[in-house]
């Protein structure tokens, strides 16, 4: 195994097997991360249904709701933000959002094929760090969520949408976006752990979509929404990236639902937005690392 | 059914040197016990020295703890007590090192269906650090192997159930590890494919990796594996080579064929248990008639049909023959080895 042009031959396997050195890999964390990174990359490009259908939904609510609602929510809007802001513009950073939420479930379904085929486990008995194993996983779900985002800002310009900070909007966006699914990664891949079965994933992962996503400040003021709606939507974390997102595109702080100054204008809408997104993201991330590593270890089975 | 007396030489040796069995014993397990969290205790004290190059069986019923034992070696579940030593390292420390070194082909066929054949021999490449100016290389020499080459592009959701496991065992030999550990690797294939990857096992064999081989095909263990232990309710209750085991059983087997049902062959078990000549013998019910092994089963053989035609029944046919592995497993457990197509069988205690 030291030489680098091994040819395969027999008498050179024996020696390495009968041989009093067992082979040690050298495998990096970073090396590690990047193989399974490779691994759900190529899964996803065979699979373009998952990537399709993930943003499919989303275009739909952008371009019916935009169409549909636009002239009526036009005007609680400009009542909410000021002047000259159409509901294309609105509307777009809560499609980006309402992306992330929906890439986020494959996640946990990506998991569960996985303990149904035995790669889980056959990726478990190789000696890879276990950490980034996940972390590779994760990391492909959530470029595929940047790309996907970015698709929903180049359309929703193409509607009409304007961002108001530009390219560094685009990128800022894209990451706030990211963040944002980083609860909803942790939270598919939990209940992909917990039921162990890619119905139960899909179902309990895209029953909480709807929701979350009309009991928040995605697609009309929060002041123009009822009470009860006001209060659930100040623990929903899609208010939170969705305002941060949306202070992001208008380039002004409308944070609704956190009142800070410690910066000027537009950061006061996205600093404390990212924060709240970092520290659920954190705690969710935690519960399913504590469940994947249980069901990783002993005992489990 | 003792081997008692070899492994205590082994154990022995161990004690005079041990640095020498360590680096010569593929496993050495001693007082292994493995309770689940809900309080069911799949093994329960396993003992087992496995020495560098060995072709070694595990044998057992559905849910005798043969898959727990597997997955405790592979890393996968942790000993409750007991030390184990695989490849000379401690698989509860040095898991890790443990599985730089071995190979390992779980029950269900596991590879990932939406990569090509190619593609999951060189992820298993990657994920075992075979070094990068070397995979390209690897790959191919494994596909020939398992005879996947001409596939090699096609997805691996599109495989028969053979090649599919012929792919996941190419992919548990990516880093050529010295240990290898083949769960069942046979169950549900045909006879062809069955035998193409016997071939293959007895090849990397020769080249000098140990294998440590659980099978329901009593013949496969047979053939292949030069020692054999036999685990039951979590206990090795027998080992030793093939043809040890077999002389083990005693005598000869005299098999008979019954013409009617259940009933009938309830009556011949009990006519050839109160049979004076067959006092020692083990008689059993088989599927179309009874069994009895016995020392004097070619002396008295014809005297015990005469009994039973005296009684009324029909013999539609018998003959006495050197025991089988069957008979070895039927001597110990008291029951036939399930060959049913049960491929889950094991999983109701390991899941």
């Amino acid at each position: 195994m030291s030489t680098p042009d091994a040819d395969g031959s027999a008498e050179e396997y024996a020696d390495v097997t009968a041989g009093e050195e067992v082979t040690r890999s050298g495998n990096s964390f970073a090396g590690d991360v990047w193989v399974n990174f490779k691994r759900w990359n190529v899964k996803a490009i065979r699979n373009p249904f998952v990537l399709v259908v993930s943003l499919v939904q989303p275009i739909i609510f952008l371009v019916l709701f935009t169409q549909v609602f636009g002239n009526v929510a036009g005007g609680a809007v400009e009542g909410a933000t000021g002047a000259g802001i159409s509901y294309e513009t609105y509307l777009v950073p809560a499609i980006a959002v309402q992306v992330a939420l929906a890439a986020a479930v494959t996640s946990g379904i990506g998991l569960v094929n996985d303990i149904e085929n035995g790669m889980f486990e056959k990726v478990l008995v190789t000696p890879m760090n276990r950490t980034a194993i996940f972390l590779g996983k994760t990391a492909a779900e959530v470029f595929r969520i940047a790309v996907q985002i970015g698709i929903i800002l180049g359309l929703g310009t193409l509607l009409g949408a304007e961002i108001a900070t530009g390219l560094v909007g685009v990128v800022g966006i894209m990451g706030i976006g990211v963040l944002f699914s980083l609860w909803f990664v942790a939270f598919s891949n939990s209940l992909a752990i917990l039921t162990r079965d890619q119905e139960s994933t899909i179902i309990g992962a895209n029953l909480l979509q709807f929701p979350l996503l009309f009991l928040s400040s995605a697609f009309l003021p929060l002041e123009t929404l009822p009470n009860w709606i006001q209060t659930f939507a100040r623990l929903n974390p899609v208010t939170y990236g969705v305002d941060a997102t949306r202070s992001l595109m208008l380039d002004e702080d409308v944070m609704t639902v956190i009142e800070v100054s410690w910066f000027d204008g537009t950061l006061n809408g996205v600093v404390p937005g990212v924060a709240v997104l970092a520290g659920i993201g954190l705690l969710l991330g935690a519960v399913a690392v504590y469940l994947l590593s249980r069901a990783s270890s002993s005992d489990v089975e | 059914m003792s081997q008692q007396g070899s492994r205590t030489t082994v154990d022995g040796d161990r004690t005079n040197s041990v640095s020498e069995t360590v680096s010569r014993a593929a496993i050495d397990v001693d007082g292994l016990e493995l309770t689940y969290s809900d309080g069911t205790t799949a093994v329960q004290g396993v003992d087992l020295t496995v020495p560098r190059g060995e072709f070694f069986g595990f044998l057992g019923p559905n849910g005798a703890g043969k898959t727990t034992t597997i997955k405790v070696f592979a890393t996968l579940l942790s000993p409750t007590s007991g030390d184990v030593q695989v490849n000379g390292f401690d698989a509860r420390s040095e898991a890790r090192k443990i599985r730089e070194t071995i190979g390992y082909m779980a029950q269900e066929t596991s590879i990932d269906p939406e990569l090509t054949a190619e593609e999951n021999i060189r992820f298993a490449c990657e994920a075992y650090g075979v070094k990068r100016g070397e995979r390209a290389e690897r790959v191919s020499e494994l596909l020939d192997l398992v005879d996947l080459a001409d596939v090699a592009d096609k997805r691996a959701e599109e495989f028969s159930g053979g090649m599919k496991k012929r792919l996941d065992a190419a992919t548990a030999l990516a880093h050529r590890p010295p240990l290898v550990f083949l769960d069942e690797p046979t169950t549900g294939l045909d006879p062809k494919a069955r035998n193409r990857l016997w071939e293959y096992f007895l090849r990397i064999n020769d080249l000098g990796t140990t294998i440590f081989l659980t099978t329901q095909y009593l013949e496969e263990a047979d053939q292949l594996c030069d020692r054999l232990a036999v685990i039951l309710d979590g206990n090795i209750v027998a080992d030793g080579s093939p043809d040890d085991l077999k002389r083990e059983v005693g005598g000869e087997v005299l098999a008979i064929e019954l013409e009617g049902g259940e009933d009938v062959r309830g009556r011949a078990t009990t006519i050839a248990e109160e049979f004076d000549a067959f006092a020692d013998a083990t008689v059993t019910e088989t599927e179309d008639g009874i069994s009895v092994t016995s020392e004097v089963a070619r002396q008295h053989g014809t005297d015990l049909l005469v009994a039973l035609r005296d009684a009324g029944l029909t013999v539609t046919g018998f003959n006495v023959r050197a025991p089988t592995l069957d008979d070895v497993f039927l001597a110990i457990t008291g029951d036939e080895i399930d060959t049913d197509e049960m491929p889950d069988g094991d999983r109701g205690v390991s899941r």
